[in-house]
């Protein structure tokens, strides 16, 4: 059963006190259903993606959830990447569980601080004593990478195009926002520029231009000494999946936007949904147009938004909504979504005008 | 594992720090406590309740309220209960919680009950169970927070 | 509900206060094995994983359920709807499995309290810090302003409160993986010191460390397996603040409106249209036992006001629904997996395997869960009968 995109709305901004979350979660919802056309009596189901220690509250889909208008419906929160909680709408879709869904995800880096944040989710025992954080395992994995042939050209190259692609990206953080220190031998271009961001889907099985052509996703050990370093494997098998279903080759879509916590892990995604051989996703990042038009990281990023932000620009894309970074004669995307830890689990939606 | 083998534990600690945005509708509610002694409400144009504490939008109507008005100074105790247990972090027991309809809401705001007499729990149970009529109480110095507020049963209640 | 699957594996740890030799990953992994053993199945056999867990400030771990991912290679994808968790799990595996992009699905949740020293601050987190934050409202107050509620309302007497408590303990001698075992009288919870009026300390739950898994499976996946089919599910979310609750026409503070709103979706979908005749046994989230007055209504068991008459029936007229057959989440609460542990223990009921508290010749079988101040409310139906 074909799944379908009826509204998107997203807002990246930075400590805008006229707002509290759940007044910014209402702004992009609302935003959302007024652009699918549809009525919040057609809604039956509201999926989320959010974190409690992002939103500074345990539990904090009490307060969130109604300004997602979970009110009286059938909603569900995953603490989970934005982009995994569209794939669990799209199941109940198709399950015939519901009929319309709302999908949101949210992330107020303003609120908190997600340094501290991210050296929680190493275990007590055997990480976190060493006090790792998530842009330490990217700092590692680029230190394996970015060794080869013409790469630190390409890198410098890569770094230049996504400051610049952020920087003629309507919807990206112009003022405001901050970043994280980086780890040798990560630079400051490779960081992601923290800020608020809500983003809002209306899916359903009713046909609209955009239908959503496949989805996969996949999962890797906890362990990052388990994991292959070189590759993203989770994120391989997710697009591999994804892109079966869809009839597509990677190398095929229109517009890509992969989801990396560093613009490292970006251009490891590349290779890993097939956009570019392996050893060559820097190179890609650095001359593909369709790689990351949006500016990714660079435009704004906050847990667990991140995949689906990832889906939302690709959405603007296929629409011919994206405005100054937009590409022409898209009609497939793919966009990805990592979760913690590092990437640990990955979703790919494959997306097509219909 | 053997019988011998020690068992570790790793002492840990979660300390977060946070920023909240309490945002302009509770900034100006507040703004209205500290200034004017006064508790607003919002009202949503779709089922036309009154929304108290005042709030940008309705969740059930999912619209965004229009006018702001005043509500109370009484209100009808809905429903309460005497906290007799020491919690760390909160206050001294016993105290007395309550949600209030005051006048003129149509949600109850939740509060502290002072000035009852809490000597024999069970007699000021059966009083609170006849949903007393209540007045709210302003400190000297409102600071523009919730605890500006507490309520009071009035002379009549 | 459009497709048709049941429980075909349950898998549990024991409840208690804290699993001090095994790790986070150590108790996912044993119920996880457990369910497995018990459907007769290999981790190759499953299509996708998903995790529930509650607050991570409990287990002090971030993303714990990250840390135990086994058979990789698999969709995995973690919920957290706070008290509902378990149940908000099961049913997202529910919908992998009945999208068609899962043939069998492995459901778990973890609840890692035991590591926590300030569980009850954390807790108390959950209320909005811009309106809540200074007051005493923690999950107790929040149950002790419903209970008084309901005896103002209904016409409930204290004695009511520590009767159904003691209801709780006495199943839960009959379950070995309960956290509580003690015998305890009305009169011996009525004697236990008043936390919040009218709520005393016996009629409030544990805090208990555990794991509960659920494999799911489509019907023809199911092969000569035991199942418990699942005939309904249902899941409503309510308005957050309690304060919006009383004056509504949708329903009271004490009216339950999203769990009469998800029994009345499950029990269509299951064909139930007598709760008293057709369940033959509920197990509810009721982590205060006052709470269980507002669940009589909401799930069809009889009018509001005639709630304290329905509780009295329950010790006397043995063709009702047995309640809390293993003990109820006041014998054993371990918060992220409390929900999935109902169902866990309605599919046993249904299958036949709860051995000493067993219920007899149990056809049809509720479980329910609440998160929130009972702001999320999910309704499962399970039945020997496949469904149509």
């Amino acid at each position: 059963m074909p799944i379908y995109i009826e509204g998107v709305a997203l807002e990246i901004s930075f400590a805008d006190a006229r707002r509290n979350l759940s007044e910014l979660i209402f702004d992009t919802v609302r935003a959302s259903v007024d652009d699918s056309g549809r009525e919040m009596g057609e809604i039956d189901s509201v999926v989320l993606a959010a974190h409690d220690l992002v939103d500074g509250r345990s539990l904090s889909s009490m307060v969130s959830a109604p300004a997602a208008g979970a009110y009286l419906r059938d909603e569900i929160r995953f603490s989970d990447d934005g982009a995994a909680a569209f794939a669990a709408a799209m199941t109940r879709l198709e399950a015939g569980d519901n009929q319309r869904s709302i999908v949101a995800a949210w992330g107020r880096s303003s609120e908190h601080d997600p340094d501290a944040f991210s050296r929680a989710l190493f275990d007590p025992c055997m990480t976190r004593p060493l006090g790792l954080d998530e842009f330490m395992l990217s700092a590692m994995r680029a230190q394996l990478c970015l060794g080869g042939d013409g790469v630190p050209e390409a890198h410098e190259r890569a770094v230049t195009r996504r400051g610049d692609a952020a920087g003629r990206n309507p919807r990206a953080l112009q003022a405001g926002g901050f970043t994280s220190a980086p780890h040798f031998p990560l630079a400051a271009g490779d960081m992601p520029l923290w800020a608020d961001i809500t983003v809002s889907m209306v899916l359903s099985t009713q046909p609209t231009a955009i239908r959503v052509a496949g989805m996969g996703q996949s999962s890797e050990p906890y362990l990052f000494g388990d994991r292959p370093l070189r590759t993203i494997r989770s994120l391989s098998e997710a697009a591999d999946r994804a892109l079966t279903e869809a009839g597509v080759p990677g190398s095929a879509v229109d517009v890509a936007e992969v989801d990396g916590l560093t613009l490292i892990d970006e251009a490891l995604g590349l290779e890993a949904v097939g956009l570019a051989a392996p050893g060559e996703g820097m190179l890609r990042l650095a001359d593909d147009p369709r790689a990351n038009p949006s500016g990714g990281g660079a435009s704004g990023y906050s847990r667990p938004t991140m995949g689906l932000l990832r889906i939302a620009e690709a959405v603007l894309q296929l629409r011919g909504q994206a405005g100054p970074v937009q590409l022409d004669g898209v009609r497939t995307a793919l966009a990805s979504g990592s979760s913690t830890v590092a990437g640990q689990t990955q979703t790919v939606i494959v997306l097509e005008a219909a | 594992m053997t019988d011998t083998t020690e068992l570790i534990t790793i002492p840990g600690n979660w300390n977060f720090d946070y920023t909240y945005f309490a945002g302009e509708a509770a900034s100006r509610f507040f703004a209205a406590l500290k200034e004017s002694q006064q508790i607003m409400g919002a009202r949503c144009p779709s089922c036309q309740r009154v929304l108290v504490p005042a709030r940008s939008f309705c969740d059930a109507c999912f619209k965004r309220t229009t006018d702001w008005v005043p509500v109370g100074p009484e209100g009808t105790l809905e429903t309460f209960t005497i906290i007799t247990a020491a919690f760390p972090g909160l206050p001294k027991p016993p105290v007395v919680i309550a949600y209030v309809t005051l006048d003129g809401a149509d949600t109850a705001l939740v509060n502290m009950v002072n000035g009852l007499d809490l000597t024999d729990i069970g007699a000021a149970a059966a009083k609170l169970q006849g949903q007393p009529r209540v007045r709210v109480k302003f400190v000297d110095e409102p600071e523009g927070r919730i605890t500006d507020i507490s309520f009071e049963l009035t002379p009549a209640g | 509900m459009k497709s048709r699957m049941a429980v075909v594996g349950v898998g549990q740890t024991s409840y208690k206060r804290a699993h001090t030799e095994l790790s986070s990953a150590d108790m996912i992994w044993e119920a996880a094995e457990k369910a497995l053993d018990d459907a007769a199945m290999d981790i190759s056999a499953i299509d996708a994983i998903v995790m529930g867990v509650a607050p991570d400030a409990l287990a002090g771990e971030n993303g714990v359920e990250k840390t135990a991912i086994f058979g990789a290679g698999k969709p995995y994808v973690r919920v957290n709807t706070g008290g509902v968790t378990g149940s908000s799990a099961a049913f997202a595996g529910a919908s992998y499995v009945g999208s068609g992009r899962a043939k069998v699905a492995l459901v778990i949740s973890l609840e890692r309290m035991g590591q926590a020293t300030t569980s009850q601050q954390v807790f108390n987190t959950i209320f909005d810090p811009v309106y809540e934050k200074d007051f005493p409202l923690t999950t107790i107050t929040m149950a002790a302003l419903r209970a008084s509620m309901l005896m103002r309302v209904y016409g409930y007497r204290e004695r009511d409160w520590a009767e159904i408590a003691s209801r709780n303990y006495r199943s839960a001698l009959k379950n070995p993986l309960a956290h509580i075992h003690k015998d305890l009288s009305p009169e011996d919870i009525l004697e236990s010191p008043m936390l919040a009026w009218p709520i005393h300390r016996f009629e409030a739950c544990p805090m208990s460390e555990g794991a509960c898994a659920l494999v799911l499976a489509e019907e023809n996946s199911v092969g000569d397996r035991n199942p418990a089919w699942l005939q309904g599910m249902a899941s409503t979310s309510d308005a957050y603040a309690m304060g919006d609750r009383f004056h509504r026409p949708e329903g009271s503070l004490v009216d339950l409106l999203s769990l009469r709103r998800s029994a009345e979706r499950a029990y269509a979908d299951a064909g139930v249209t007598d709760a008293r005749k057709d369940i033959d046994a509920v197990e509810l989230y009721t982590a205060f036992s006052s709470a269980e007055a507002m669940t009589y209504p909401a799930l069809g068991f009889c009018e509001p006001e005639d709630g304290p008459r329905f509780l009295q029936e329950q010790f006397t007229d043995l063709s009702l629904p047995a309640f809390n057959p293993s003990g109820g989440p006041q014998a054993a609460n371990p918060v992220s997996a409390t929900a999935m542990v109902r169902i866990a223990e309605a599919a046993l009921q249904v299958r036949g395997m709860a051995g000493e508290r067993q219920v007899p010749d149990v056809r049809r079988a509720v479980a329910t869960g609440q998160g929130g101040a009972t702001q999320f409310s999910t309704v499962c139906v399970l039945g020997t009968e496949r469904p149509e």
